[in-house]
């Protein structure tokens, strides 16, 4: 019978006040929203940043890439520290093409097979770094508004039976158990607008990141694939 | 994943702190202190509503009571008002100063010498008196016996002229004189008891302007005043014929009693002592309203059944005029006002009312005085929805 309270007209309307008004259900969903909405902030911000050294990442490697630096050299200076993008692509099959032919590969068709399969694999583990935790901005945004609801739901049940309870049926005793039940969807829709905005915008962004990537393997593979002729011809 | 994490704590930290402090506790919302205003609904009858009363009148807190509060006074009244008499006066600010005068001079000198020679004398007498009559009649002429008949009786209770007339009889009798010595007598004999107030009766005898009975009163106190100038037989004559009508009804006696009382003022409110109210010619009160007339149609309908083989009876209109009593039966019979055109559909609108008279019509209760005149239109397309 604490909801009784309620009727104490206008007087505890602040955020806080009416936070600490509400049944625990309410407060349990307040702060698992509010908990949704900082880790769907943590996840932008980390991935804003990420995509935006990852852009600048493969803005470099490209310029050095096509800087007609060897590729030898290239390897040489990338192997030796953590690479990202089309750096770890590179690393991925230059290793591979190392391999085979320090020990003398006698099938070229092999080599190419196995070039493009280590390149595919560096791209998947790229991409899934870059998408990664993107599905829990998807998930927030399409569900918080309905636990939003739901808190409110309960705590207009809540501020119903307290009506009931009261036999007063005065807006003065109806406002406050709504504001406080209407709080909860507040905050659902907080969580939630940001994290639909934010996930079209960086599963956008990670697309675009992609496919340039996956230019990058498919060029690279085609570059591998003249060498690995070159070299059987000059063997042959 | 650090950094995102920690900048997004800390972002939300700086939000709840900023909305914690700007959004506490919004303004009181400024109510205004205004009473609410009642809406009532009203019948628009009860605007145009308005009770019998004068035009020119002002108007009072309390109008001129019903007819129906008190019926026994006059049954067949058709003022409104409680006053015994059914005045049709105009309204006049105050009473003119003759009828005051005329009405209240006689009364006091008629009532000491009239009243104890009326008492006294004449009922012991009345019963000598035919007795005197047919003894004289027998010696003078017929024409006699009539006269000195209507004389005694209509004599005896109004006093004055009439102890005479029983003394000059005795004599006549006696002495057998002619008829003409009568009235001079009486005459006389008058002039010897009260020549004054005699000559005031006659004032008052024309005052009462409302009566159409004053009449006889003039005459008799001509009868009585001026028989020398005029022939003994033409008061006779008028006295013969008028007993003859008014006999029981007519008392000299009671003139004063008959006479109008009341003030020529306050007119208006018929017969009511109260001062007239503000209002119409007539009670426009109770109408009927448009769902009691539809009700009504209702029941009309169902009695009603269109001529067979009529053709075209949808296109005919007819407005049936009739009465009902208070209790809810027809009174006479029903009256096409505006005709059809069609006298076979005519009477069987006629013949709806008649029909639904006998099967009994539903009215509603206290509604009685406009159920006195009733016009339907019998319209077969709104009532039998043709």
């Amino acid at each position: 019978m604490e909801n009784i309270a309620l009727a104490d007209p206008g007087a505890h309307l602040s955020i806080w006040a009416l936070f600490m008004q509400a049944s625990w259900v309410v407060k349990l969903v307040m702060i698992g929203l509010l908990c949704a909405s900082i880790w769907t902030w943590a996840i932008i911000i980390d991935k804003l940043v990420a995509y935006s050294r990852m852009r600048l990442a493969l803005n470099r490697f490209e310029q050095v890439f096509w800087s007609g630096q060897s590729l030898e050299d290239l390897y040489r200076t990338l192997s030796d520290r953590k690479t990202t993008g089309m750096g770890a692509i590179f690393v991925a099959a230059m290793r591979e093409w190392q391999k085979s032919f320090e020990k003398g590969a006698k099938s070229p068709l092999a080599l190419q097979t196995r070039i493009d399969k280590a390149m595919d694999l560096a791209l998947t583990r790229e991409m899934e770094r870059l998408e990664g935790r993107l599905g829990f901005l998807a998930t927030t945004g399409s569900a918080a508004p309905f636990i939003g609801l739901f808190g409110t739901v309960i705590g207009i049940m809540t501020s119903f039976q307290a009506i009931a309870a009261s036999k007063n049926t005065s807006l003065s005793v109806v406002a406050p158990g709504i504001a406080e039940a209407l709080l909860a969807t507040a905050i659902g829709l907080l969580a939630a607008i940001p994290a639909v905005i934010a996930y079209n915008k960086l599963s956008s962004d990670a697309n675009k990141l992609a496919v340039r990537m996956e230019g990058f393997s498919d060029e690279f593979s085609a570059i591998l694939s003249r060498q690995i002729d070159e070299k059987v011809a000059q063997k042959a | 994943m650090r950094t995102g994490l920690t900048t997004s704590v800390i972002l939300h930290a700086v939000v709840l702190a900023f909305g914690l402090f700007t959004l506490s506790s919004p303004p009181a919302m400024p109510a205004a202190n205004v009473e609410s205003v009642a809406v009532d609904i009203v019948p628009m009858e009860a605007i145009a509503q308005s009770l019998q009363g004068d035009k020119k009148a002002v108007m009072h807190e309390k109008p001129a009571p019903l007819p129906t509060k008190r019926p026994d006074v006059v049954p067949n009244a058709q003022k409104v008002g409680e006053n015994s008499v059914d005045t049709d006066k105009p309204v006049t600010d105050e009473a003119k100063p003759k009828p005051v005068e005329k009405t209240s001079a006689p009364p006091p000198a008629p009532t000491p010498t009239e009243k104890p020679a009326a008492e006294d004398v004449p009922k012991p007498q009345e019963k000598p008196k035919p007795t005197p009559a047919t003894e004289v009649a027998p010696t003078p002429t017929p024409k006699e016996e009539v006269k000195p008949e209507p004389v005694k009786q209509t004599d005896p209770k109004p006093a004055p002229a009439k102890e005479p007339t029983p003394t000059p009889p005795k004599e006549t009798t006696a002495a057998i004189q002619k008829e003409e010595v009568k009235p001079d007598a009486v005459a006389q004999a008058i002039a010897k008891e009260q020549p004054t107030e005699e000559a005031k009766l006659p004032d008052s005898a024309p005052a009462p302007e409302a009566r159409p009975k004053p009449q006889p009163q003039p005459a008799q106190a001509e009868s009585a005043k001026a028989p020398d100038r005029k022939d003994a037989e033409k008061p006779v004559k008028e006295a013969s014929s008028k007993p003859k009508s008014d006999e029981k009804q007519f008392n000299a006696d009671e003139i004063s009693a008959l006479l109008d009382k009341q003030k020529p003022s306050g007119g208006g409110a018929k017969r009511s002592t109260q001062q007239a109210s503000l209002g119409g010619d007539k009670d426009q009160g109770q109408k009927l309203s448009k769902s009691e007339q539809g009700a009504l149609e209702a029941q009309l309908g169902g009695c009603w059944t269109l001529p067979v083989g009529l053709e075209g009876s949808e296109n005919f209109v007819v407005v049936v005029r009739f009465n009902l009593d208070t209790n809810g039966k027809l009174d006479g019979r029903p009256a096409v006002e505006k005709s059809s055109g069609n006298r076979q559909f005519d009477e069987s609108a006629v013949r709806a009312v008649q029909k639904c008279d006998v099967a009994g019509l539903q009215v509603p209760a206290g509604k009685q005085d406009i159920w006195n005149d009733i016009r339907v239109t019998f319209d077969p397309r709104e009532m039998l929805g043709l």
